[in-house]
């Protein structure tokens, strides 16, 4: 008995195994025809014959839309993803298209890594950094988190370009790219400044007779500072009159805290709340739909990411890490990729923006989203100057 | 990949494993298969180990193909039967094994064999604590939270205690003032489940769980609030100076790894051994793990020894908390990895034997690093490189679990063995002994390059 059932289970796994295998749609576009997986055949197809089939094997993950062909695609990039790795609908997942669409731009190819433990970036960098084959032209980190480790590789390796986004090192061969997340939470400020004076009522939620907004921090420090500092700052450049409540949770992901502070601020009478807290966030979003408030998102177009709340969520203020990513690829294969540069991306070179959120943005009165649009030009033009630390304010 | 015979020995013993519990051959009430496992001899043990490992390749293999097949891909990773596939296999655990230790040809101590190094030397000390803990009876699944604070405590007394000495006076005065924080705060923190164990009855699998969540949360509101460094937007201390961390002998001091740390962590495995093996306290640890009533019989201070095997424990993962920080990240900085859970696999893939643990954890360290280079290396997505390493230890893992169960819960004796409990604490104690070491004597897994012994 024990041995037949034994047989017949192998025998069937087996079958089973089989016809799964036929029946998976994936696999190698290219099809089982073309059997040496590494050939050298560099197709130099105009890109718009057989663009699928072939393209350049050069191991890994190839240019696929071959539409600027030959100019740069023997560029390789390594990028070192932050802790968290892809499908965050965050950080990642927007680097990741930062570096897709110099792909599909440039035809560059790259390998993409993703750490779970701060301790592994050190080693995740130098793989790349001391590869041969393929030779990285460059290693893109991203995230603050990985600078510790960066400023330690880097020297090591004098002749490798590397990227940091998000946090600065200071190193010859390092470009760092940092935000003006201040500029852009200025215009978010400005838009709740001007919502909260008037009478204003959309989607789940509707503004208030107090003139009360509020700020929900993730953890007290100079990176969030300069969100609350902009925030602020924009509120104040619509009356001084509008108070704003400010408050930290003390953790980026802890969205019962967000909600507690968020539903105490909807209290005392704010109704609109912009967070800086990462999943913390969320938190606000749901005290919105309770109190029928509104909230500004931040990093991506929340309105997205977070759909469910798409009705009390008026805008986000985004920043733009593909931008960062892209940029430094783009460098790269230009030949003009400056180390030891530190690039700050605000407004003007669309390194942050203020996005509408996709459920509210046609109610938003055009002429709130006009003074945005003005504001941001004043900015960019230095009219207006923003500070980065809230005391300043 | 000619793996066609080999692991029927492994189908054999799993399968009827499942089955057939109600075959029953004799004396105990064990199904058959667990008694013949139960019995097997070292030798068979081996074969059993290494048969379960290349039966976990065949299927990660298969799996890997698999996967290859429902993802899509430019140009095909490699080719069977005319079928192109996205992720080629061999190259995966090419990769996955052998990438752990480098190019060794080229440069023997290159980085990332002391990234396999590093991470078995905090796995040794992790490994070893829960051993301690199961030898005496205890799960002790709060070696994450004690391993937490034990980094916590001896990053920020190091520091402290760093402003007072320096140079190389600093360093030989430091490490071991590091360490014994480490294992300080460590067994301190073991203790309080010891503790409400012994004296309040509370069952330590519940309470060791929760105080892990405990420790984390203390940890990051130490850190954010009294103990952060103000140059870093992350949540850590201020960095350690050089001079209090441990020197990298050999190895390059970019690579995180130290040989001291290394030799510390192996001579603590022999000294545990030693000490539950070759003294009357491991002796009353290890009757009381067997059988807690006969031990209490025999004169042994049950909660006693509750409370100090937790301790032992304790100490021991914050010891291997201590060296996580002094070592490898040179602070302390909240989302510590899960070294202490990776511990309790560690010890049961040894059998809980402490000597054991030194090449559990290595089959440990070469997986975690492996995969690094994997991920380097090849378009596999790092789950499913997870998915990989999760299977072989799983496989290594499972015959010795069931052993486990069958010496535990059907009473079992091994092979060569009388079989009955104890009741007079004395004379059988020699045989006792016999008997543990039978269980426990080549418990070592079979790993890849096994360069290193004790």
């Amino acid at each position: 008995m024990d041995r037949f059932d034994r047989r017949t289970f192998i025998k069937g796994t087996g079958i089973a195994g089989l016809v799964g295998l036929a029946g998976c749609t994936g696999g190698p576009t290219g099809g089982g025809d073309n059997e040496s997986g590494g050939g050298e055949e560099t197709t130099t197809a105009g890109g718009d014959t057989t663009s699928e089939s072939g393209g350049n094997e050069t191991g890994n993950e190839s240019a696929d839309g071959g539409s600027s062909g030959g100019s740069g695609s023997d560029v390789n990039v390594g990028v070192v993803y932050a802790t968290g790795g892809l499908g965050d609908g965050s950080f990642n997942d927007q680097a990741q298209q930062g570096i897709q669409q110099a792909e599909s731009e440039y035809g560059i190819s790259y390998n993409e890594a993703q750490p779970d433990e701060v301790s592994q970036f050190k080693n995740f960098q130098q793989q790349f950094a001391s590869s041969t084959d393929p030779n990285y032209d460059l290693v893109s980190c991203i995230g603050f988190l990985q600078a510790d480790a960066l400023s330690e590789v880097a020297p090591q390796y004098p002749d490798q370009s590397f990227q940091i986004v998000d946090s600065v090192v200071e190193a010859d061969n390092v470009a760092s790219y940092v935000f003006k997340e201040h500029e852009g939470s200025f215009l978010a400020g400005q838009m709740a400044g001007m919502l909260t004076t008037s009478s204003f009522s959309a989607g789940a939620g509707s503004t208030n007779e107090e003139k009360v907004v509020g700020f929900v921090g993730g953890v007290e420090g100079e990176l969030i500072g300069k969100f609350e500092a902009g925030y602020k700052a924009g509120v104040k450049n619509v009356s001084e009159d509008i108070q704003v409540q400010s408050t930290y949770v003390g953790s980026f992901n802890e969205p019962s805290g967000g909600k507690e502070a968020a539903l105490s601020m909807y209290n005392a009478g704010a109704d609109i709340v912009y967070h800086a807290a990462g999943n913390t966030g969320t938190g606000v979003f749901q005290a919105a739909q309770e109190q029928g408030a509104y909230a500004i998102g931040v990093d991506r177009d929340q309105s997205v990411t977070k759909s469910s709340y798409q009705n009390v969520i008026l805008a986000s203020m985004v920043k733009r890490v593909d931008t960062a990513v892209f940029n430094a690829a783009e460098a790269v294969v230009q030949g003009n990729f400056e180390g030891g540069s530190v690039t700050t991306l605000g407004l003007e070179q669309n390194g942050v923006a203020l996005v509408y959120g996709q459920g509210l943005k046609s109610d938003i009165p055009s002429d709130v989203k006009s003074e945005v649009e003005s504001v941001r030009e004043s900015i960019i033009s230095g009219d207006i100057s923003v500070p980065s630390d809230p005391s300043n304010v | 990949m000619s793996s066609d015979d080999t692991p029927n020995t492994e189908t054999d013993a799993a399968d009827s494993d499942g089955r057939e519990p109600g075959t029953n051959t004799g004396q105990s009430d064990a199904p058959a298969a667990i008694e013949r496992l139960v019995r097997a001899s070292a030798v068979e043990r081996a074969l059993i180990s290494v048969s379960a490992l290349l039966l976990s390749v065949a299927v990660g293999f298969v799996l890997i193909l698999a996967a290859g097949r429902m993802t899509t891909c430019s140009t095909a990773a490699t080719t069977y039967f005319g079928v192109g596939f996205c992720y080629d296999p061999v190259t995966v655990y090419d990769l996955l094994f052998l990438g752990a230790f480098g190019d060794l040809s080229s440069d023997l101590i290159n980085g990332q064999l002391a990234t396999t190094l590093s991470q078995t030397t905090v796995l040794m000390f992790t490994g070893v604590a829960v051993a301690v803990a199961f030898r005496a009876g205890i799960f002790n699944i709060g070696t994450q939270g004690q391993l937490v604070v034990g980094a916590l405590g001896s990053a920020v007394a190091t520091l402290w205690a760093s402003t007072l000495v320096s140079g190389v006076v600093g360093t030989l005065l430091l490490l071991p003032f590091g360490l014994a924080v480490g294992a300080f705060v460590g067994g301190v923190y073991g203790a309080i489940p010891g503790a409400l164990k012994a004296y309040a009855d509370a069952n330590e699998v519940i309470t060791t769980i929760m105080l892990n969540f405990v420790a984390t949360a203390v940890a990051l509101y130490l850190v954010q609030d009294h103990f952060q460094d103000p140059e870093s937007v992350a949540t850590q201390t201020v960095p350690l100076p050089e001079y209090a961390t441990f020197p990298s002998v050999i190895f390059r001091a970019r690579d995180d790894f130290s040989l001291v740390a290394f030799v510390v962590a192996a001579a603590l495995l022999v000294a545990v051994y030693l000490l539950i093996e070759r003294t009357s306290f491991g002796y009353d640890l290890r009757t009381s793990g067997i059988q807690p009533e006969a031990a209490e019989y025999g004169g042994v201070d049950a909660a006693r020894t509750v409370v100090a095997s937790m301790t032992l424990s304790g100490a021991l993962a914050g010891m291997g908390g201590a060296v996580y920080v002094l070592m490898i990240i040179g602070n302390f900085q909240t989302g510590v990895p899960a070294y202490g859970f990776d511990g309790i696999t560690v010890s049961i893939l040894a059998g809980n034997n402490p000597l054991g643990v030194g090449f559990a954890a290595l089959l440990f360290g070469v997986l975690k690093s492996g995969s690094i280079v994997v991920d380097v290396g090849t378009d596999v997505p790092p789950q499913l490189v997870g998915v990989l390493r999760g299977l072989i230890i799983l496989f290594v893992a499972m015959p010795e679990f069931f052993r486990m169960i069958g010496t535990r819960v059907w009473s079992v004796r091994p092979s060569g063995s009388g079989g009955q409990p104890v009741t007079d604490g004395g004379t059988v104690a020699d045989s006792r002994g016999d008997v543990e070491d039978d269980v426990d004597a080549e418990s070592g897994v079979p790993t890849e390059g096994g360069e290193r012994d004790e």
